[in-house]
Protein backbone atom coordinates (compact mmCIF):
# COMPACT_ATOMS: atom_id res chain seq x y z
CA UNK A 1 0.00 0.00 0.00
CA UNK A 2 1.45 3.73 -0.86
CA UNK A 3 2.18 5.91 1.59
CA UNK A 4 0.16 9.39 0.76
CA UNK A 5 1.66 12.52 2.25
CA UNK A 6 -0.24 15.50 2.28
CA UNK A 7 2.51 18.22 1.49
CA UNK A 8 1.53 21.46 2.95
CA UNK A 9 0.95 24.33 1.49
CA UNK A 10 4.23 26.34 1.43
CA UNK A 11 4.46 29.57 -0.27
CA UNK A 12 6.62 29.10 -3.29
CA UNK A 13 7.22 32.57 -3.20
CA UNK A 14 7.10 35.72 -0.76
CA UNK A 15 3.60 36.10 -1.68
CA UNK A 16 0.86 34.68 0.34
CA UNK A 17 -0.66 31.61 -1.89
CA UNK A 18 -4.19 33.17 -0.57
CA UNK A 19 -3.98 36.37 -2.06
CA UNK A 20 -1.78 35.64 -4.93
CA UNK A 21 -4.49 37.27 -8.14
CA UNK A 22 -6.19 34.96 -10.24
CA UNK A 23 -5.23 35.43 -14.02
CA UNK A 24 -7.12 35.69 -17.20
CA UNK A 25 -6.31 33.41 -19.79
CA UNK A 26 -5.60 34.40 -22.90
CA UNK A 27 -5.55 32.53 -25.76
CA UNK A 28 -3.01 32.95 -28.90
CA UNK A 29 -5.66 33.75 -30.98
CA UNK A 30 -6.85 36.69 -28.74
CA UNK A 31 -3.35 37.75 -29.37
CA UNK A 32 -3.43 37.40 -33.64
CA UNK A 33 -6.61 39.54 -33.16
CA UNK A 34 -5.22 42.21 -31.52
CA UNK A 35 -2.20 42.25 -34.08
CA UNK A 36 -4.84 41.73 -37.14
CA UNK A 37 -7.45 44.05 -36.31
CA UNK A 38 -4.86 46.76 -35.16
CA UNK A 39 -3.00 46.58 -39.08
CA UNK A 40 -5.94 46.77 -40.58
CA UNK A 41 -7.25 49.94 -38.86
CA UNK A 42 -4.42 51.36 -39.37
CA UNK A 43 -4.21 50.90 -42.87
CA UNK A 44 -7.84 52.25 -43.39
CA UNK A 45 -6.73 55.31 -41.39
CA UNK A 46 -3.74 56.39 -43.47
CA UNK A 47 -5.17 55.35 -46.38
CA UNK A 48 -8.15 57.76 -45.42
CA UNK A 49 -6.12 60.42 -44.54
CA UNK A 50 -3.15 60.47 -47.33
CA UNK A 51 -5.72 59.54 -50.34
CA UNK A 52 -6.75 63.72 -51.15
CA UNK A 53 -9.81 62.16 -52.59
CA UNK A 54 -11.15 62.45 -49.90
CA UNK A 55 -10.53 65.90 -49.76
CA UNK A 56 -10.86 66.65 -45.64
CA UNK A 57 -10.39 70.48 -46.69
CA UNK A 58 -14.10 70.33 -48.71
CA UNK A 59 -15.36 68.45 -45.81
CA UNK A 60 -14.36 70.78 -43.09
CA UNK A 61 -15.45 73.69 -45.08
CA UNK A 62 -19.08 72.47 -45.41
CA UNK A 63 -19.72 70.78 -41.93
CA UNK A 64 -21.31 74.08 -41.04
CA UNK A 65 -22.11 75.60 -44.00
CA UNK A 66 -25.81 77.01 -43.82
CA UNK A 67 -27.36 74.83 -46.34
CA UNK A 68 -25.96 72.13 -44.63
CA UNK A 69 -27.01 73.42 -41.02
CA UNK A 70 -30.44 74.17 -42.42
CA UNK A 71 -30.72 70.89 -43.79
CA UNK A 72 -29.83 69.15 -40.53
CA UNK A 73 -32.52 71.04 -38.66
CA UNK A 74 -35.22 69.96 -40.68
CA UNK A 75 -34.17 66.53 -40.79
CA UNK A 76 -34.40 67.15 -36.71
CA UNK A 77 -37.80 68.67 -37.16
CA UNK A 78 -38.90 65.69 -39.02
CA UNK A 79 -37.91 63.31 -36.75
CA UNK A 80 -39.86 64.84 -33.74
CA UNK A 81 -43.07 65.48 -35.91
CA UNK A 82 -43.28 62.42 -37.20
CA UNK A 83 -42.39 60.31 -34.12
CA UNK A 84 -44.74 62.47 -32.13
CA UNK A 85 -47.56 62.33 -34.61
CA UNK A 86 -46.49 58.40 -35.33
CA UNK A 87 -46.59 57.68 -31.40
CA UNK A 88 -50.27 59.15 -30.86
CA UNK A 89 -51.23 57.08 -34.01
CA UNK A 90 -49.92 54.22 -33.04
CA UNK A 91 -51.35 54.62 -29.60
CA UNK A 92 -54.63 55.23 -31.30
CA UNK A 93 -53.83 51.86 -33.64
CA UNK A 94 -52.76 49.38 -30.24
CA UNK A 95 -55.80 50.27 -28.33
CA UNK A 96 -57.85 49.74 -31.52
CA UNK A 97 -56.19 46.41 -31.76
CA UNK A 98 -56.76 45.38 -28.38
CA UNK A 99 -60.41 46.21 -28.72
CA UNK A 100 -63.07 43.16 -28.32
CA UNK A 101 -64.85 45.01 -31.12
CA UNK A 102 -64.16 42.51 -34.33
CA UNK A 103 -64.26 45.61 -36.80
CA UNK A 104 -62.00 47.67 -35.30
CA UNK A 105 -59.27 45.07 -34.42
CA UNK A 106 -59.70 44.01 -37.87
CA UNK A 107 -59.45 47.90 -39.27
CA UNK A 108 -55.81 48.44 -36.82
CA UNK A 109 -54.53 45.19 -37.99
CA UNK A 110 -55.22 46.11 -41.59
CA UNK A 111 -53.49 49.11 -41.02
CA UNK A 112 -50.30 47.75 -39.73
CA UNK A 113 -50.27 44.87 -42.12
CA UNK A 114 -50.06 47.29 -45.25
CA UNK A 115 -48.45 50.09 -43.57
CA UNK A 116 -45.23 47.57 -42.20
CA UNK A 117 -45.67 45.42 -45.11
CA UNK A 118 -44.65 47.97 -47.94
CA UNK A 119 -41.23 49.74 -48.16
CA UNK A 120 -41.37 53.11 -46.67
CA UNK A 121 -39.85 54.40 -49.82
CA UNK A 122 -42.81 53.51 -51.70
CA UNK A 123 -44.84 54.95 -49.57
CA UNK A 124 -43.24 57.94 -49.59
CA UNK A 125 -43.39 58.33 -53.38
CA UNK A 126 -47.16 57.51 -53.46
CA UNK A 127 -48.16 59.92 -50.65
CA UNK A 128 -46.31 62.21 -52.87
CA UNK A 129 -48.43 61.33 -55.79
CA UNK A 130 -51.37 60.89 -54.05
CA UNK A 131 -53.11 63.91 -56.37
CA UNK A 132 -53.12 60.79 -59.30
CA UNK A 133 -55.72 59.53 -57.07
CA UNK A 134 -57.21 62.14 -55.93
CA UNK A 135 -57.09 65.49 -57.67
CA UNK A 136 -59.43 67.41 -54.98
CA UNK A 137 -59.86 66.70 -51.23
CA UNK A 138 -63.02 67.62 -50.49
CA UNK A 139 -63.50 68.37 -46.69
CA UNK A 140 -67.78 68.87 -45.73
CA UNK A 141 -71.03 67.10 -44.63
CA UNK A 142 -71.85 63.93 -47.03
CA UNK A 143 -74.91 64.38 -48.96
CA UNK A 144 -74.85 68.11 -48.51
CA UNK A 145 -73.40 70.80 -50.48
CA UNK A 146 -71.60 72.56 -47.50
CA UNK A 147 -67.88 71.76 -47.96
CA UNK A 148 -64.62 73.00 -49.51
CA UNK A 149 -62.71 71.10 -52.20
CA UNK A 150 -58.59 71.59 -51.63
CA UNK A 151 -55.93 70.74 -54.75
CA UNK A 152 -54.53 67.55 -53.59
CA UNK A 153 -51.61 68.43 -55.78
CA UNK A 154 -50.80 71.91 -53.54
CA UNK A 155 -51.41 70.04 -50.42
CA UNK A 156 -49.46 67.33 -50.79
CA UNK A 157 -46.47 69.51 -51.12
CA UNK A 158 -43.08 67.61 -50.89
CA UNK A 159 -42.86 68.18 -46.70
CA UNK A 160 -46.39 67.64 -46.14
CA UNK A 161 -46.19 64.20 -48.32
CA UNK A 162 -42.84 63.52 -45.90
CA UNK A 163 -44.50 63.85 -42.96
CA UNK A 164 -47.05 62.05 -43.87
CA UNK A 165 -45.39 59.94 -45.24
CA UNK A 166 -43.26 59.34 -42.43
CA UNK A 167 -45.72 59.79 -39.81
CA UNK A 168 -48.17 57.02 -41.16
CA UNK A 169 -45.66 53.98 -41.13
CA UNK A 170 -44.08 54.74 -38.01
CA UNK A 171 -47.60 54.71 -36.50
CA UNK A 172 -47.69 50.84 -37.23
CA UNK A 173 -44.37 50.13 -35.83
CA UNK A 174 -45.43 52.29 -32.59
CA UNK A 175 -48.70 50.45 -32.64
CA UNK A 176 -46.63 47.24 -32.49
CA UNK A 177 -44.75 48.42 -29.88
CA UNK A 178 -47.26 49.47 -27.80
CA UNK A 179 -49.25 46.91 -28.01
CA UNK A 180 -46.40 44.76 -26.94
CA UNK A 181 -46.41 46.58 -24.05
CA UNK A 182 -49.84 46.41 -23.51
CA UNK A 183 -49.22 42.57 -23.24
CA UNK A 184 -45.95 43.05 -20.56
CA UNK A 185 -48.79 44.09 -18.37
CA UNK A 186 -49.80 40.68 -16.24
CA UNK A 187 -54.25 39.49 -16.62
CA UNK A 188 -53.73 39.77 -12.95
CA UNK A 189 -53.67 43.60 -12.88
CA UNK A 190 -56.60 43.71 -15.25
CA UNK A 191 -58.50 41.39 -13.21
CA UNK A 192 -57.93 43.52 -10.07
CA UNK A 193 -58.95 46.62 -12.00
CA UNK A 194 -61.80 45.06 -13.43
CA UNK A 195 -63.21 44.28 -9.97
CA UNK A 196 -63.02 47.16 -8.83
CA UNK A 197 -65.27 48.51 -11.28
CA UNK A 198 -63.17 50.42 -13.48
CA UNK A 199 -64.09 51.31 -16.78
CA UNK A 200 -62.20 50.04 -19.97
CA UNK A 201 -60.83 53.87 -20.58
CA UNK A 202 -59.43 54.33 -16.43
CA UNK A 203 -58.28 51.08 -16.92
CA UNK A 204 -56.14 51.92 -19.75
CA UNK A 205 -55.00 54.91 -18.05
CA UNK A 206 -54.68 54.07 -14.60
CA UNK A 207 -53.20 50.77 -15.03
CA UNK A 208 -52.41 49.46 -18.20
CA UNK A 209 -50.61 52.48 -19.36
CA UNK A 210 -48.51 53.37 -16.48
CA UNK A 211 -47.67 49.49 -16.30
CA UNK A 212 -46.51 49.32 -20.20
CA UNK A 213 -44.09 52.61 -19.96
CA UNK A 214 -41.30 50.32 -18.62
CA UNK A 215 -41.36 48.30 -22.07
CA UNK A 216 -42.43 51.36 -24.61
CA UNK A 217 -39.69 53.54 -23.82
CA UNK A 218 -36.93 52.32 -24.57
CA UNK A 219 -38.28 50.50 -27.86
CA UNK A 220 -39.39 54.28 -28.59
CA UNK A 221 -35.83 55.69 -28.09
CA UNK A 222 -34.73 53.11 -30.74
CA UNK A 223 -37.11 53.96 -33.14
CA UNK A 224 -36.20 58.00 -32.52
CA UNK A 225 -32.78 56.62 -33.52
CA UNK A 226 -33.79 54.89 -36.48
CA UNK A 227 -36.33 58.03 -37.73
CA UNK A 228 -33.75 60.02 -37.46
CA UNK A 229 -31.72 58.18 -40.56
CA UNK A 230 -35.03 57.21 -41.95
CA UNK A 231 -35.57 61.03 -42.87
CA UNK A 232 -32.68 60.52 -45.68
CA UNK A 233 -35.35 58.59 -47.82
CA UNK A 234 -37.42 62.02 -47.94
CA UNK A 235 -34.46 63.37 -50.22
CA UNK A 236 -36.38 61.85 -53.51
CA UNK A 237 -38.96 64.16 -52.95
CA UNK A 238 -36.28 66.98 -53.21
CA UNK A 239 -37.11 67.76 -49.84
CA UNK A 240 -34.18 69.68 -48.75
CA UNK A 241 -33.50 67.66 -45.58
CA UNK A 242 -29.52 66.81 -44.49
CA UNK A 243 -29.20 64.55 -47.50
CA UNK A 244 -31.06 66.79 -50.32
CA UNK A 245 -28.75 69.59 -49.11
CA UNK A 246 -25.75 67.20 -49.19
CA UNK A 247 -26.98 66.41 -52.82
CA UNK A 248 -28.12 69.93 -53.89
CA UNK A 249 -24.23 71.38 -53.23
CA UNK A 250 -22.52 68.62 -54.47
CA UNK A 251 -24.49 68.80 -57.88
CA UNK A 252 -23.32 72.34 -58.27
CA UNK A 253 -19.57 71.18 -57.02
CA UNK A 254 -19.49 67.58 -57.98
CA UNK A 255 -17.20 67.25 -54.77
CA UNK A 256 -19.29 64.14 -53.95
CA UNK A 257 -17.65 62.07 -51.87
CA UNK A 258 -16.77 65.12 -49.38
CA UNK A 259 -20.47 66.00 -49.28
CA UNK A 260 -21.20 62.61 -48.57
CA UNK A 261 -19.17 62.13 -45.37
CA UNK A 262 -20.65 65.71 -43.88
CA UNK A 263 -23.80 63.96 -44.13
CA UNK A 264 -22.94 60.97 -42.64
CA UNK A 265 -20.76 62.79 -40.02
CA UNK A 266 -23.82 64.34 -39.10
CA UNK A 267 -26.17 61.60 -38.91
CA UNK A 268 -23.54 59.60 -37.04
CA UNK A 269 -23.06 62.43 -34.31
CA UNK A 270 -26.62 63.11 -33.87
CA UNK A 271 -27.49 59.11 -33.70
CA UNK A 272 -24.44 59.27 -30.86
CA UNK A 273 -26.12 61.96 -28.87
CA UNK A 274 -29.42 60.40 -29.28
CA UNK A 275 -27.86 57.00 -27.97
CA UNK A 276 -26.88 58.71 -24.33
CA UNK A 277 -30.78 59.20 -23.43
CA UNK A 278 -31.29 56.40 -24.83
CA UNK A 279 -29.14 54.11 -22.75
CA UNK A 280 -30.38 56.10 -19.91
CA UNK A 281 -33.90 55.30 -20.35
CA UNK A 282 -33.03 51.85 -20.88
CA UNK A 283 -31.47 51.52 -17.35
CA UNK A 284 -34.15 53.85 -15.73
CA UNK A 285 -37.12 51.01 -16.86
CA UNK A 286 -34.94 47.94 -17.03
CA UNK A 287 -36.57 45.63 -15.81
CA UNK A 288 -34.40 44.00 -13.28
CA UNK A 289 -34.07 47.30 -10.91
CA UNK A 290 -37.75 48.33 -10.56
CA UNK A 291 -41.35 48.71 -12.42
CA UNK A 292 -41.66 52.19 -10.99
CA UNK A 293 -42.32 55.00 -12.83
CA UNK A 294 -41.95 57.37 -10.70
CA UNK A 295 -38.99 57.94 -8.26
CA UNK A 296 -39.98 55.74 -4.47
CA UNK A 297 -39.09 57.76 -1.72
CA UNK A 298 -36.30 56.29 0.35
CA UNK A 299 -37.89 54.04 3.22
CA UNK A 300 -36.73 52.30 6.00
CA UNK A 301 -38.70 48.91 6.98
CA UNK A 302 -39.86 49.07 10.84
CA UNK A 303 -41.99 46.22 12.30
CA UNK A 304 -45.72 46.81 11.32
CA UNK A 305 -47.44 48.51 14.53
CA UNK A 306 -49.41 45.68 16.10
CA UNK A 307 -51.69 43.52 13.42
CA UNK A 308 -55.02 44.20 13.99
CA UNK A 309 -57.42 41.82 16.19
CA UNK B 1 -81.27 47.85 -5.98
CA UNK B 2 -80.38 45.34 -2.99
CA UNK B 3 -77.73 44.79 -1.33
CA UNK B 4 -78.19 42.29 1.03
CA UNK B 5 -74.86 40.59 1.27
CA UNK B 6 -76.33 36.74 0.11
CA UNK B 7 -75.63 34.22 -2.92
CA UNK B 8 -77.57 32.26 -4.89
CA UNK B 9 -76.60 29.21 -7.72
CA UNK B 10 -78.66 27.04 -9.45
CA UNK B 11 -77.27 24.54 -11.72
CA UNK B 12 -74.49 26.48 -12.66
CA UNK B 13 -72.34 25.23 -15.96
CA UNK B 14 -69.01 27.24 -17.29
CA UNK B 15 -66.87 25.43 -19.80
CA UNK B 16 -63.45 26.50 -21.11
CA UNK B 17 -63.48 25.47 -24.56
CA UNK B 18 -63.88 21.43 -24.69
CA UNK B 19 -63.66 21.62 -20.84
CA UNK B 20 -66.62 21.70 -18.69
CA UNK B 21 -64.84 23.19 -15.07
CA UNK B 22 -68.38 23.57 -13.45
CA UNK B 23 -70.86 20.97 -13.88
CA UNK B 24 -73.64 21.77 -11.63
CA UNK B 25 -72.78 24.02 -9.23
CA UNK B 26 -75.45 24.80 -6.31
CA UNK B 27 -74.99 27.10 -3.42
CA UNK B 28 -76.72 29.29 -1.27
CA UNK B 29 -74.76 31.79 1.01
CA UNK B 30 -76.68 33.87 3.61
CA UNK B 31 -75.90 37.01 4.47
CA UNK B 32 -72.91 37.31 7.01
CA UNK B 33 -71.97 34.05 6.14
CA UNK B 34 -68.07 32.83 6.44
CA UNK B 35 -68.22 30.27 3.57
CA UNK B 36 -64.49 28.51 2.73
CA UNK B 37 -64.53 26.53 -0.25
CA UNK B 38 -61.90 23.58 -0.78
CA UNK B 39 -61.40 20.69 -2.86
CA UNK B 40 -57.75 19.63 -5.25
CA UNK B 41 -56.55 21.50 -7.48
CA UNK B 42 -58.58 21.82 -10.96
CA UNK B 43 -61.93 20.83 -9.20
CA UNK B 44 -63.41 24.56 -10.02
CA UNK B 45 -63.66 26.18 -6.38
CA UNK B 46 -61.26 29.58 -8.21
CA UNK B 47 -63.68 29.35 -11.10
CA UNK B 48 -66.67 29.30 -8.66
CA UNK B 49 -65.13 32.71 -7.28
CA UNK B 50 -64.23 34.28 -10.44
CA UNK B 51 -68.14 33.93 -11.69
CA UNK B 52 -69.68 35.46 -8.68
CA UNK B 53 -66.94 38.83 -9.43
CA UNK B 54 -67.72 38.65 -13.19
CA UNK B 55 -64.31 37.64 -13.66
CA UNK B 56 -65.92 34.66 -15.90
CA UNK B 57 -69.15 34.55 -17.33
CA UNK B 58 -71.45 31.74 -16.44
CA UNK B 59 -72.74 29.60 -19.48
CA UNK B 60 -75.92 28.29 -17.61
CA UNK B 61 -77.73 28.50 -14.59
CA UNK B 62 -79.08 30.93 -12.24
CA UNK B 63 -76.64 32.78 -10.26
CA UNK B 64 -78.00 35.85 -7.89
CA UNK B 65 -75.53 37.62 -5.61
CA UNK B 66 -76.87 40.13 -3.74
CA UNK B 67 -80.16 39.18 -4.84
CA UNK B 68 -79.85 40.39 -8.36
CA UNK B 69 -78.68 38.14 -11.25
CA UNK B 70 -75.48 38.79 -11.54
CA UNK B 71 -73.79 40.14 -14.72
CA UNK B 72 -77.23 39.93 -16.41
CA UNK B 73 -80.96 41.17 -16.68
CA UNK B 74 -83.45 38.10 -17.24
CA UNK B 75 -86.47 38.34 -19.85
CA UNK B 76 -89.39 36.01 -20.61
CA UNK B 77 -86.95 34.16 -23.02
CA UNK B 78 -82.94 35.06 -22.33
CA UNK B 79 -80.59 36.89 -20.06
CA UNK B 80 -79.39 39.53 -21.62
CA UNK B 81 -75.58 40.81 -20.67
CA UNK B 82 -75.51 44.37 -18.64
CA UNK B 83 -74.08 47.34 -20.04
CA UNK B 84 -70.17 47.36 -18.66
CA UNK B 85 -71.29 50.46 -16.42
CA UNK B 86 -73.92 48.45 -14.40
CA UNK B 87 -71.47 45.28 -14.45
CA UNK B 88 -68.96 47.83 -12.95
CA UNK B 89 -71.53 48.75 -10.17
CA UNK B 90 -72.30 45.17 -9.04
CA UNK B 91 -68.42 44.57 -9.33
CA UNK B 92 -68.02 47.00 -6.19
CA UNK B 93 -70.23 45.86 -4.02
CA UNK B 94 -68.47 42.40 -4.06
CA UNK B 95 -64.86 42.57 -3.14
CA UNK B 96 -62.03 39.89 -4.54
CA UNK B 97 -58.60 39.17 -3.10
CA UNK B 98 -56.46 37.67 -5.28
CA UNK B 99 -53.60 35.03 -4.79
CA UNK B 100 -51.33 36.89 -6.37
CA UNK B 101 -52.11 40.02 -4.28
CA UNK B 102 -52.35 41.80 -7.74
CA UNK B 103 -51.90 45.49 -6.35
CA UNK B 104 -50.95 48.35 -8.93
CA UNK B 105 -47.56 48.66 -8.58
CA UNK B 106 -47.24 51.99 -10.14
CA UNK B 107 -49.46 53.32 -7.09
CA UNK B 108 -48.17 53.43 -3.39
CA UNK B 109 -50.08 51.46 -0.46
CA UNK B 110 -52.61 54.40 -0.42
CA UNK B 111 -52.93 55.15 -3.80
CA UNK B 112 -53.76 51.73 -4.15
CA UNK B 113 -56.60 51.72 -1.54
CA UNK B 114 -57.80 54.74 -3.24
CA UNK B 115 -58.10 53.92 -6.58
CA UNK B 116 -61.67 52.44 -6.22
CA UNK B 117 -63.31 55.25 -4.41
CA UNK B 118 -61.84 57.93 -6.51
CA UNK B 119 -61.37 56.66 -9.53
CA UNK B 120 -64.86 54.63 -9.96
CA UNK B 121 -67.37 55.79 -7.53
CA UNK B 122 -65.43 60.12 -8.00
CA UNK B 123 -64.95 60.22 -4.46
CA UNK B 124 -63.74 63.12 -2.47
CA UNK B 125 -59.73 62.59 -2.56
CA UNK B 126 -59.20 64.29 1.04
CA UNK B 127 -61.79 61.58 2.63
CA UNK B 128 -60.66 59.11 0.57
CA UNK B 129 -57.10 59.37 1.98
CA UNK B 130 -58.51 59.54 5.66
CA UNK B 131 -60.26 56.25 4.78
CA UNK B 132 -57.27 54.71 3.37
CA UNK B 133 -55.43 55.69 6.30
CA UNK B 134 -58.04 54.11 8.73
CA UNK B 135 -58.15 51.06 6.12
CA UNK B 136 -54.26 50.62 6.66
CA UNK B 137 -54.39 50.87 10.73
CA UNK B 138 -56.75 48.54 10.68
CA UNK B 139 -55.07 45.68 8.71
CA UNK B 140 -52.16 46.43 10.52
CA UNK B 141 -50.34 48.85 8.04
CA UNK B 142 -50.02 52.40 9.99
CA UNK B 143 -47.64 54.41 7.87
CA UNK B 144 -47.18 52.20 4.87
CA UNK B 145 -49.14 54.28 2.94
CA UNK B 146 -46.22 55.79 0.87
CA UNK B 147 -44.72 52.47 0.31
CA UNK B 148 -44.91 50.87 -3.22
CA UNK B 149 -46.14 47.21 -3.45
CA UNK B 150 -42.80 46.28 -4.62
CA UNK B 151 -41.39 47.40 -0.94
CA UNK B 152 -43.59 45.44 1.12
CA UNK B 153 -43.32 41.77 1.98
CA UNK B 154 -45.93 39.41 0.52
CA UNK B 155 -47.98 39.50 3.55
CA UNK B 156 -47.96 43.20 4.15
CA UNK B 157 -49.45 43.31 0.16
CA UNK B 158 -52.21 41.10 1.02
CA UNK B 159 -52.92 43.13 3.80
CA UNK B 160 -53.04 46.64 1.26
CA UNK B 161 -55.25 44.61 -1.11
CA UNK B 162 -57.80 43.34 1.28
CA UNK B 163 -57.79 47.32 2.20
CA UNK B 164 -58.15 48.24 -1.08
CA UNK B 165 -60.99 45.20 -1.56
CA UNK B 166 -62.92 47.12 1.92
CA UNK B 167 -62.34 50.82 0.83
CA UNK B 168 -65.32 49.89 -2.10
CA UNK B 169 -67.43 49.04 0.65
CA UNK B 170 -68.95 45.90 -0.51
CA UNK B 171 -71.54 43.91 0.93
CA UNK B 172 -69.49 40.42 0.01
CA UNK B 173 -65.49 39.86 -0.08
CA UNK B 174 -64.24 36.67 -2.27
CA UNK B 175 -60.62 35.50 -1.39
CA UNK B 176 -58.68 33.14 -4.10
CA UNK B 177 -56.22 31.46 -2.25
CA UNK B 178 -54.90 34.26 -0.45
CA UNK B 179 -52.20 32.94 1.73
CA UNK B 180 -50.77 30.50 -0.69
CA UNK B 181 -48.49 33.06 -2.77
CA UNK B 182 -46.88 33.96 0.97
CA UNK B 183 -44.24 32.25 3.30
CA UNK B 184 -45.58 30.13 5.76
CA UNK B 185 -43.79 32.78 8.24
CA UNK B 186 -46.58 35.62 6.87
CA UNK B 187 -49.87 33.18 6.24
CA UNK B 188 -50.81 34.22 10.41
CA UNK B 189 -50.76 37.95 9.41
CA UNK B 190 -52.84 37.77 7.16
CA UNK B 191 -55.36 34.94 8.27
CA UNK B 192 -55.77 37.80 11.37
CA UNK B 193 -56.85 40.24 9.13
CA UNK B 194 -59.60 37.96 7.43
CA UNK B 195 -61.09 36.41 11.30
CA UNK B 196 -60.87 40.66 12.21
CA UNK B 197 -63.06 41.03 9.22
CA UNK B 198 -65.44 37.82 9.51
CA UNK B 199 -66.33 39.36 12.75
CA UNK B 200 -67.73 42.31 11.20
CA UNK B 201 -70.55 40.16 9.76
CA UNK B 202 -68.96 40.61 6.40
CA UNK B 203 -70.16 38.13 3.95
CA UNK B 204 -66.96 36.30 2.84
CA UNK B 205 -66.56 33.43 0.27
CA UNK B 206 -63.18 31.96 0.83
CA UNK B 207 -61.08 29.06 -1.51
CA UNK B 208 -58.09 28.21 0.79
CA UNK B 209 -55.94 25.11 1.88
CA UNK B 210 -56.05 26.67 5.28
CA UNK B 211 -57.59 23.84 7.29
CA UNK B 212 -57.34 25.17 10.19
CA UNK B 213 -58.96 28.89 8.80
CA UNK B 214 -61.64 26.82 7.93
CA UNK B 215 -62.34 25.02 11.39
CA UNK B 216 -61.70 28.46 13.42
CA UNK B 217 -63.60 31.01 11.38
CA UNK B 218 -65.85 29.57 8.77
CA UNK B 219 -69.72 28.45 9.64
CA UNK B 220 -70.17 26.31 6.30
CA UNK B 221 -67.80 24.21 4.41
CA UNK B 222 -68.20 23.30 0.65
CA UNK B 223 -66.25 20.81 -1.06
CA UNK B 224 -65.42 20.32 -4.56
CA UNK B 225 -64.50 17.76 -6.92
CA UNK B 226 -64.58 17.77 -10.71
CA UNK B 227 -66.61 20.87 -11.00
CA UNK B 228 -69.02 19.24 -8.54
CA UNK B 229 -70.12 20.61 -5.08
CA UNK B 230 -69.77 17.14 -3.54
CA UNK B 231 -70.26 17.72 0.33
CA UNK B 232 -71.68 21.49 2.16
CA UNK B 233 -72.40 21.88 5.53
CA UNK B 234 -71.39 23.12 8.92
CA UNK B 235 -67.71 23.68 8.84
CA UNK B 236 -66.33 22.38 11.69
CA UNK B 237 -69.01 19.17 11.21
CA UNK B 238 -67.60 18.27 7.68
CA UNK B 239 -63.95 18.77 8.43
CA UNK B 240 -64.92 16.46 11.69
CA UNK B 241 -67.21 14.06 10.36
CA UNK B 242 -67.01 13.94 6.40
CA UNK B 243 -69.94 11.53 4.94
CA UNK B 244 -69.04 11.21 1.67
CA UNK B 245 -65.96 9.11 0.75
CA UNK B 246 -64.66 11.51 -1.44
CA UNK B 247 -64.46 14.28 1.04
CA UNK B 248 -62.62 11.69 3.98
CA UNK B 249 -60.15 10.85 1.30
CA UNK B 250 -59.13 14.66 0.57
CA UNK B 251 -59.52 15.57 4.43
CA UNK B 252 -57.00 12.22 5.10
CA UNK B 253 -54.56 13.48 2.62
CA UNK B 254 -54.75 17.57 3.91
CA UNK B 255 -55.21 17.24 7.88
Amino acid sequence: MQQITIERSEPMSGKDSALKPRLKRRSTFEYVAWVVCSLIGIGILISVSTNPNFKWDVVAKYITHETIVRGLMLTIFLTFASMALGTLLGLGLAIMRGSSIKPIAATAGAYITIFRGTPVLVQLIFWFNVSALYPNLTIGIPFTDIGTAVDMNALMAPITAALVGLTLNEAAYMAEIIRGGFSSVGKGQIEAADSLGMSGAMKMRKVIIPQAMPSIIPATGNQVIGMFKGTSLVSVLGVAELLQSAQLIYARTYETIPLLIVASLWYLVMTLLLSYPQSKLEQKYSRATSRLPRKAKKVVLTDPEGIAR
Amino acid sequence: MSTDGTIHARGIRKSFGPKTVLKDINLDIASGEICCIIGPSGSGKSTVLRCINGLETVDSGVLKVNGENFGYYETDTAYHALSPKKLAEQRTKVGMVFQQFNLFPNMTAQENIMAGPVLVKGADKKESAKRAHELLASVGLSGFGDYYPAQLSGGQQQRVAIARSLAMDPEIMLFDEPTSALDPEKVGEVLMVMQDLAKKGMTMVVVTHEMGFAREVADSLIFMDDGYVVERGDAREVLRNPKEPRTQAFLEKVI
